[in-house]
């Protein structure tokens, strides 16, 4: 339901995608994997609307979002959670997540309750500053926020990068829990290994460019991708 | 000791409430929309000759006429933004801090032109003491200053912690691109802004007038103490800016206790230079404030 196709573009200067392609269908984990500079955060952010792009579509549900407006996008249903500075750190976490629903003429007790039930701690710290929450914490706030419009489609950028292993482990649950609510995923991961195993599908991309794509699984089995990209042999 | 409060103490108190409400815009600005408005003293100005002219007008008190220099500041700071601010949303903050010197000449030049140089009073006459405080050498004004800028801090307060568009202002102050990403409209959010900077600015206008008297140059020599308060205060602080208009305000009157000697510590003469000092010390020791606000 969402497709990126043949985007090339970058962030004023040199191109730093060169026709890559991404597909997200409905209720789907996908995850990008790559060494670095090969254009994984790029693009997402471009999905979002965040890069120039000078030639490639995304689409959502068949509908060009090319052109459109961050705003906009938001209403659509994508939500975006970037890598770093991710929560406003000088608001209470209760005040993050309601700029989350920013978009939403009214937003409902309930969508709060699934935030504060998806992630415990949460609920604990909501009159607490942001700024004042673990690496962990601030993750999972990070991606509470983002649930605050009901996305469709959620975009994450490197969830777990900077974590203990622990803190790691529960983000990635979180993930597979709002995917079973039938959120599609796609997101970025430095730990590949971990991520293409919960991913349904998986892309490599190298140097602005698709090199492999299949399913989590196959992926991993992959002799070469594994050599290559994934640092080590096969398991 | 008596003498001590009345001379020092309420001119004080009177000056950094005045300086705080000038500052919390300069601060807010600066940490929503990245720049330094240079022209938020002369914004005070507009609003303090808008009260003039209603005072004129009906005969009003001058506070009864400040809704009206609020309604003028917010209605002209709008118009501003939208034709000598908004075309450089992207561009370097130099070229909107030049913009906005532009716009202070400007809006300056207009207030000359329409209401004459020549300073003008609020109300003619001389204000005597309540007598109700004693000893206490307090003038009506006075509580009115002290009073309104009570009241517009509360309300601030209660914007900035009770309403979603108060939340989201503090959301994009903390980190623009953030707030972009959230779906926050962002120039919805730059306007409110503006409407809460141009009402401080108004009333403080309004109130420096009622204190003083009005002078076309009567903001733009109030820009030095304002930015030292908010750099004081911590820039993007809202509190740390009324905490630094009170502090710079109390030290400017402070500076010319006769400390050591009957002589002045301080030449009168030199009071504004204290705001200055406060600010290059500051910027050299502290550049994030009291309140650790923003260091660009």
């Amino acid at each position: 339901m969402l497709a990126a196709e043949r985007l090339v573009g970058g962030y004023g200067g040199a191109d730093i995608l060169k026709g890559v392609s991404v597909r997200l269908d409905p209720g789907e984990i996908v995850v990008i994997v790559g060494p670095n500079g090969a254009g994984k955060s790029t693009v997402m952010k471009a999905v979002f609307g965040l890069v120039s792009l000078r030639e490639g579509r995304v689409t959502l549900s068949g509908e060009e979002i090319s052109g459109l407006p961050t705003e906009q996008r938001v209403r659509l249903g994508l939500a975006y959670v970037p890598q770093e500075r991710n929560v406003f750190v000088s608001l209470s976490v209760q005040e993050n997540l309601e700029m989350g629903g920013f978009v939403r003429s009214t937003v409902p007790r309930a969508a709060y309750d699934r935030v504060y039930a998806l992630f415990p701690p949460l609920a604990e710290k909501r009159r607490q500053a942001a700024g004042e929450l673990s690496g962990g914490q601030r993750q999972m706030l990070a991606v509470g926020r983002a649930l605050m419009v009901e996305p469709k489609i959620l975009l994450l950028d490197e969830p777990t990068c900077g974590l203990a292993p622990r803190a790691m482990d529960e983000i990635f649950a979180c993930i597979r829990a709002i995917n079973r609510e039938g959120v599609g995923i796609l997101m970025v991961e430095q730990n590949a290994k971990q991520a293409l195993g919960l991913a349904h599908r998986g892309y490599v991309l190298a140097t602005g460019e698709n090199r492999y794509t299949d399913t989590g699984a196959a992926l991993l089995a992959n002799r070469e991708v594994a050599e290559s990209f994934l640092g080590g042999g096969v398991p | 000791m008596i003498e001590f409060i009345n001379n020092y103490v309420i001119p004080g108190l009177v000056l950094g409430s005045i300086y705080a409400l000038g500052a919390i815009g300069v601060s807010m600005i600066f940490s929503i929309l990245r720049f330094a408005h240079f022209a938020h003293g002369d914004l005070m100005t507009f609003g303090a000759y808008v009260a003039f002219a209603v005072v004129v007008a009906f005969g009003w008190p001058p506070v009864a006429a400040m809704p009206f220099a609020i309604l003028g500041a917010s209605g002209a700071a709008l118009v501003i933004d939208r034709f000598a601010y908004r075309p450089f949303r992207r561009s370097r903050p130099i070229v909107v801090v030049i913009a906005s010197f532009g716009v202070a000449l400007m809006l300056r030049a207009a207030i000359m032109l329409i209401w004459g140089v020549q300073p003008e009073p609020y109300v003619e006459g001389i204000q005597t003491p309540l007598e109700s405080l004693g000893p206490f050498r307090v003038l009506e004004k006075h509580i009115v200053i002290i009073g309104t800028a009570i009241v517009l801090v509360t309300a601030l307060h209660l914007l900035l912690t009770r309403t979603k568009m108060g939340k989201a202002m503090r959301a994009m102050s903390d980190d623009a691109d953030l707030a972009r990403i959230t779906g926050i409209g962002t120039e919805r959010v730059i306007a409110w802004t503006w409407i809460v900077g141009a009402v401080l600015a108004a009333a403080a206008g309004v109130l420096t007038g009622i204190d003083t008297l009005l002078k076309p140059y009567m903001g733009w020599d109030l820009l030095l103490p304002l930015f030292a308060a908010a750099i004081l205060g911590g820039l993007g602080r809202t509190y740390g800016a009324i905490l630094g208009g009170l502090v710079i305000g109390m030290v400017e009157e402070l500076s010319t206790y006769p400390l050591f000697s009957d002589q002045p510590l301080v030449s009168p003469g030199y009071k504004t230079g204290i705001a200055f000092a406060i600010m290059v010390i500051m910027l050299i020791w502290r550049p994030q404030g009291l309140l650790r606000g923003r260091v660009f």
